[in-house]
């Protein structure tokens, strides 16, 4: 039986972890807030972007066939895996989560003899890819200086990747993330960044003839990186977005634990006071009677 | 009566303008174009510059825009583009910035579209002057 003393400082050190998680939740609450603000304020551009590259590839349809960017990649034997991981941990299972997927992935691509590289985006997806697949990195994205997603960080990266594209370093390149699918639910998700796919169901114009300037090359080799960094861009809000809520929903259960765990000690310390009591009290007596 | 039609310019992060104008004069890559109503559909990328529209009154409104692209459709024109900022809030130091970021591109070395940014920093600064 644990002496009142320890049962006092085990309480109080539950009671600081409480308010400790309790203030994460909320500041993981007003973060959501932003985050989800910044991704619906961003979805317009996504949108019209693939809606563009679309009306663009079924409108010069022999063109698009010829362009390495553009295509479904399906024959394809080298592939880029990009994991895009939070920078920080007590966020529930949204890390692993998409490092789950991810592995499950490489499996996959491995027993087909597939080339399989990795680049990570944020700490700790690379912690946990790290000790079985260190060999297939070829590169590593901070994120811990990004206070919000810019777009900027968005470009960077998709610069690099297509410059790795360029050089024949990979054919297809897919992307892991948590899809936002509300506060209390995100779903790991992959997409395929490149080839870029295009859907002729999308393009709202696939019998208009558009009009190019400079020429369709030009515009689909400009068009084709923008697209790129704006996926990415898309799918790192939401990422974003996503990792805020896991950690919301993570913090009120840890919460909730704390208090239940305060109720159970907070008995456990009032029965051994009463029992301390009792005790004293029955030394007392029969000190008395022995007189 | 006016023919309007309807312009969207999106950046990156939002949705900058949104409404019914008459007409748009864009910042072509090869020269600047004026779109009116019932234009023929097009796609076509733009450079920084300043993109202006008029909504009907006689007061035009005017965008710096860094490069991007335009899409003309069935009297839709979508705006895409990297940074908008309203014409009476361009700061030259804005534009100074993003001249200075082409330099630093310019200057690493290993860059294969050097032609293209020695174009983009003459537009930027063109765009400065007039700003």
């Amino acid at each position: 039986m644990p002496s009142l003393k320890d049962l006092k400082i085990r309480i109080d050190s539950v009671k600081s972890t409480r308010k400790i998680t309790k203030a994460m939740q909320m500041v993981a609450a007003a973060k959501l807030r932003k985050a989800q603000e910044a991704a619906e304020r961003g979805r317009p551009y996504a949108e019209k972007m693939r809606s563009i590259v679309s009306n663009l590839a079924s409108s010069v349809k022999n063109i698009a066939e010829d362009n390495k960017f553009l295509g479904d990649g399906r024959d394809s034997d080298k592939y880029l895996l990009i994991v895009a991981t939070a920078e920080r941990g007590l966020c529930g299972g949204f890390n692993s989560s998409i490092v789950k997927l991810a592995k499950s992935r490489i499996a996959e691509l491995v027993s087909q003899n597939k080339e399989i590289k990795i680049l990570t985006i944020g700490k700790k997806g690379r912690e946990q890819l790290n000790r079985e697949f260190e060999s297939l990195f070829i590169g590593h994205v901070d994120l811990s200086n990004e206070k919000n997603i810019t777009i900027d960080t968005a470009r960077k990266i998709s610069t690099d990747i297509i410059a790795r594209f360029e050089d024949g370093e990979f054919e297809v390149a897919e992307i892991f993330y948590n899809k936002f699918a509300s506060v209390i639910s995100q779903i790991p998700s992959s997409y395929k960044l490149l080839p870029v796919a295009f859907n002729e169901k999308e393009a709202d114009a696939s019998n208009v003839s558009f009009n190019f300037e400079p020429d369709e090359d030009e515009i689909l080799n400009e068009i084709i990186p923008k697209s790129v960094a704006t996926s990415i861009f898309s799918v790192l809000q939401e990422n974003a977005a996503s990792e805020q809520g896991s950690r919301m929903a993570a913090m009120d259960n840890a919460t909730r634990n704390a208090g239940e765990m305060i109720d159970k000690l907070t008995i456990d310390f009032n029965r051994s006071r009463q029992a301390a009591i009792t005790n004293e009290l029955i030394e007392i007596i029969s000190g008395a009677e022995a007189l | 009566m006016k023919n309007k039609f309807e312009l969207t310019i999106i950046s990156a992060e939002r949705k900058v303008f949104d409404g019914e104008v008459e007409n748009v004069l864009a910042p072509g890559m090869i020269g600047d174009f004026l779109v009116l109503s019932n234009h023929a559909p097009c796609i076509s990328s733009i450079r920084p510059g300043f993109l202006e529209f008029s909504e009907g009154t006689s007061q035009k409104k005017r965008y710096f825009v860094s490069g991007g692209i335009i899409e003309v459709i069935n009297n839709v024109v979508s705006v895409l583009v990297d940074y908008a900022i309203a014409g009476d809030k361009v700061v030259k130091e804005d534009i100074t910035t993003l001249i200075t970021e082409v330099d630093d591109k310019l200057s690493t070395g290993d860059i294969i579209n050097r032609d293209d940014l020695q174009l983009r920093k003459n537009d930027l600064e063109e765009a400065l002057k007039q700003a």
